[in-house]
C-alpha cells in the first residue's frame, strides 16, 4: 500500500447536530491526534454515530466546524476528505461480486478494468479472501463479511478509517479475533482509526484515546487508563463499570486527608493526590472507589468506622479470577466489591449474610461533578 | 418420523394445494385449452362454428396486411409508454423512497398517486377531452398566449392522446413494484457507494437501479400485458382512427368468427408470453423474489 497523504488528526470545533427540535449532539469539542485509535464509548442513542457520520461527511452539523488535517471539511464530499467508513451492517452492495464491491472505489474513478480487478485482488489477499473473491456478499459468513467491507474501505487509501460498531455482529470467539486484527491494522497503517462502540471492554482493549459520551455530549475523552482509574465523573465511573460511587459533603480538609460526611452518617476519610479538585469545607462531593480495591468482613458491631460500607449480601457471581459481590447497602443503594477468588474461599460470604466492606483512604478518588442521580442516566440503576 | 405420517403429510399437503388447484384449473386452464382448441375450427357464414380441424384461422392471419398493422401499432404503443412510464415510474419512486425522510408523508404522497384511481377507466380517458381539444385547456391557451394562431390538431384523437391516455392510466403500475424494491434497499448501500466517490448520478447507476430491478420488471410486465390487451382506450382516445391486436378480436366477435377470434387471442397470448419470457431472462424474478 502506498503512503497516505496528508494528516488524519481530527478536530471538532462546538460541533452541534440537531434533528427536529432535540439535540443528538451538542457543543462536542475534541481533537484526537494523527495515527491514533480513538473509541467512542457511549451507550446507545448517546449521539456516538451522529458524531462518526459527521466525520465521514454522511451528516451535516447544525453548527461549528470540522478539521481533518488543517482542512475544514463541513459541506466536502467523503472522498475529498480523505476518509473511508465501515458501516454496521456493512453495506456490501448485494449485486456485485466480493471483487467488485472491493473494485468500487476504482471504478468510480474510471480506472480501467484490468488494473481495478488486479488491484482489488490485492487488497483482498491483504485480508485473507482471495479464493473468495467470485462470491456474492451473501454467500459469505459475517466474519468474512466484514473482511470485505475493510478492504473495501482501506482500497480508497483513507487517511482516516471511521468503524460504526464493527464488531458487535460478529460471535464472542470472532469479536477477540478481529479486534486483534483491526488494532494490529492501525499500528501497520499507522493511520487514524474512529471506532465508535457501547462495549467498555472494546474500548478499553483498543483505544489509545477512549471518548465517553452521554446523551449529546462528551463526559471525558482520556486513555483508556485514566478512564478506568481516574474517572471524572459519576458517570463516567458507573458506565466503566469498575467503580463505586459515593456522595456526601466536605467535614474537614487537610493537606493530605479530606473527611466527607454521607447523608447516612457514614464517615470518608480520603487522601487526595496532588492533581484532584477538592471542594471547600461544606460543599457536596463525590467519590469513587475501585470494586477491586474493596475488602470484605462479617458485620462489625458497635462504634461508628471510618471507610466502610455495610450491608447486607444481594448476590455473588464467580467470575474465574475473583467474585463479583453484591452487597444492598443500609441506604438502599447498591456497593460492588469484586474479591479475588482467594480472598473469597478464605471467608466466604453467601447470599442475605451482613456484610463489611472497607476501603483504603488513598483508593477513593474524587470526581469532579458531584452525583445527582439524575434521571436519564441510565446506568444509575445498573449493578 | 413413521413411514406413514410422512404419508400423511404428504396427503395434507396436496390437500392444502388443491383448492387454488381447482380454481386455476376451472377458471384458467380450461377457458385457454378451450380457445386453442375453438382456433383450430372452422367458422362457416350463416352457420357458425364447425368442429372440423383446420389451420385456416391463423393462414388467414398471418396472411391479412391488417393483422400486421395492428401488431406493428400495439407494439410501438407497448414500446413508447413502456419506456415513458419507466422514466416517470423509476424516479418518482426514486422520490419517495430516498428523498422524503418522513415515512408518514412518503404514504401520503404515494396515496396523491393512486388518486386518479379512485374514478373508473372511462372518466379519466374522457377528462382528457375537454384539455387536449380543439378548443381545450391546452389549446386555448396556447392561443391565449399568442404562442399558435391555430388549434393545435394532434392532441386528441391521435397517437399522441393515446400514449397520454395509457401513461395516466399505467404510470402507477410502474410505481407500485419500483417502489416495493426501492424501499428494500439498505440506506447504508447509497452511503458506501457516496464514501466511495459515486457522483449522484453513480450511485442511481451503479447501486439503486440494478437492485431495483426485479421492480422494473414486474412494472414492465404489467404495462406490457395492460397495453397488449387494450382495445377501449387506443379506440376511444384515437377517435378510431387506431386500433390494436385485441381490436382485431373485437371485430371478429361482432361477425360471430369465434374460431378466428381465438386464433387471433392464441398469437396475442404467445407474442405477450414471448415478450415475458424477455423480461424474465433479463431479471431472475423468482430469484430476487426469494432473496
Amino acid at each position: 500500500m502506498t503512503t497516505t497523504q496528508g494528516s488524519g488528526d481530527i478536530r471538532l470545533v462546538d460541533v452541534s447536530k440537531q434533528f427536529g427540535s432535540s439535540y443528538a449532539v451538542k457543543n462536542v469539542n475534541l481533537t484526537i491526534p494523527h495515527g491514533s485509535y480513538c473509541c467512542l464509548l457511549g451507550p446507545s442513542g448517546c449521539g456516538k454515530t451522529t458524531i462518526l457520520r459527521m466525520i465521514a461527511g454522511h451528516e451535516t452539523p447544525s453548527a461549528g466546524e470540522i478539521f481533518i488535517g488543517d482542512q475544514m471539511v463541513v459541506g466536502k464530499r467523503p472522498v475529498e476528505r480523505g476518509t473511508a467508513m465501515m458501516f454496521q451492517s456493512y453495506a456490501l452492495f448485494p449485486h456485485l461480486s466480493i471483487l467488485d464491491n472491493v473494485a468500487f472505489y476504482l471504478k468510480m474513478r474510471d480506472v480501467g478494468k484490468t488494473e481495478r480487478r488486479e488491484r482489488a485482488r490485492e487488497m483482498l489477499a491483504r485480508v485473507q479472501l482471495e479464493h473468495l473473491k467470485d462470491r456474492m456478499p451473501a454467500q459469505l459468513s459475517g466474519g468474512q463479511q466484514q473482511r470485505v467491507a475493510l478492504a473495501r474501505s482501506l482500497i480508497t487509501n483513507p487517511k482516516v478509517l471511521l468503524l460504526d460498531e464493527p464488531l458487535s455482529a460478529l460471535d464472542e470467539f470472532l469479536r477477540l479475533k478481529m479486534r486483534e486484527e483491526l488494532k494490529r491494522l492501525q499500528n501497520d497503517l499507522g493511520i487514524t482509526f474512529v471506532h465508535v462502540t457501547h462495549t467498555q471492554p472494546e474500548a478499553i482493549a483498543l483505544a489509545d484515546m477512549v471518548v465517553v459520551m452521554d446523551t449529546g455530549r462528551i463526559d471525558q475523552a482520556d486513555t483508556a487508563n485514566m478512564i478506568f482509574n481516574e474517572p471524572e465523573t459519576p458517570y463516567v465511573a458507573r458506565f466503566m463499570g469498575g467503580q463505586n460511587v459515593l456522595s456526601g459533603t466536605v467535614a474537614s480538609r487537610a493537606a493530605d486527608l479530606v473527611r466527607v460526611r454521607a447523608a447516612s452518617g457514614a464517615l470518608y476519610e480520603a487522601r487526595p493526590d496532588k492533581a484532584a479538585k477538592v471542594p471547600a469545607e461544606g460543599a457536596p462531593v463525590s467519590l469513587a472507589v475501585r470494586r477491586d480495591r474493596i475488602a470484605l468482613s462479617p458485620r462489625a458491631e458497635g462504634g461508628p468506622v471510618v471507610n466502610a460500607v455495610s450491608g447486607v449480601v444481594e448476590a455473588t457471581e464467580y467470575q474465574g479470577t475473583y467474585v463479583k459481590v453484591t452487597i444492598a447497602t443500609e441506604d438502599g443503594s447498591i456497593f460492588v466489591a469484586n474479591v479475588s477468588d482467594d480472598a473469597y474461599f478464605a471467608s466466604p460470604v453467601d447470599t442475605g449474610d451482613a456484610v463489611t466492606a472497607r476501603f483504603r483512604p488513598e483508593h477513593l478518588h474524587f470526581l469532579s461533578k458531584v452525583d445527582t442521580g439524575a434521571a436519564g442516566d441510565p446506568y444509575l440503576d445498573a449493578h | 418420523m413413521t413411514p406413514s405420517s410422512t404419508n400423511r403429510s404428504g396427503w395434507a399437503a396436496y390437500l392444502q394445494v388443491a383448492p387454488l388447484t381447482l380454481v386455476l384449473i376451472c377458471f384458467f386452464a380450461v377457458p385457454v385449452a378451450l380457445v386453442v382448441i375453438v382456433s383450430f375450427f372452422r367458422y362457416q357464414m350463416l352457420v357458425g362454428i364447425v368442429p372440423t380441424f383446420t389451420v385456416k384461422n391463423y393462414v388467414d392471419l398471418f396472411t391479412n396486411p391488417t393483422t400486421w398493422t395492428l401488431y406493428a401499432s400495439t407494439l410501438k404503443f407497448t414500446l413508447i409508454v413502456l419506456v415513458v412510464t419507466f422514466v416517470l415510474g423509476f424516479w418518482i419512486a426514486y422520490f419517495l423512497v430516498f428523498h422524503i425522510r418522513n415515512l408518514v408523508t412518503a404514504i401520503g404522497l404515494f396515496l396523491v398517486c393512486t388518486v386518479p384511481f379512485w374514478t373508473s377507466n372511462i372518466i379519466r380517458m374522457i377528462s382528457w377531452r375537454p384539455v387536449l381539444g380543439r378548443e381545450g385547456l391546452i389549446n386555448s391557451a396556447l392561443q391565449n398566449a399568442g404562442i399558435t394562431s391555430q388549434p393545435i390538431d394532434w392532441l386528441l384523437y391521435s397517437d399522441f392522446s393515446v400514449v397520454v391516455a395509457y401513461v395516466h392510466l399505467f404510470t402507477l403500475f410502474m410505481i407500485v413494484p419500483i417502489f416495493n424494491s426501492m424501499a428494500r434497499i439498505d440506506k447504508a448501500l447509497l452511503e458506501a457507494a457516496i464514501d466511495a466517490g459515486a457522483s449522484r448520478f453513480g450511485v442511481i447507476w451503479e447501486v439503486v437501479l440494478p437492485l431495483s430491478k426485479t421492480g422494473i420488471a414486474l412494472g414492465a410486465l404489467f404495462v406490457v400485458t395492460l397495453v397488449m390487451g387494450d382495445f377501449f382506450v387506443v379506440t376511444v382516445m384515437s377517435g378510431g382512427l387506431s386500433g390494436s391486436a385485441t381490436s382485431g378480436i373485437f371485430n371478429d366477435l361482432q361477425f360471430l368468427n369465434y374460431p378466428r377470434a381465438a386464433a387471433n387471442a392464441v398469437i396475442l397470448l404467445i407474442t405477450v408470453l414471448l415478450i415475458a419470457a424477455g423480461i424474465f431472462r433479463l431479471v431472475d424474478v423468482r430469484k430476487e423474489l426469494v432473496r
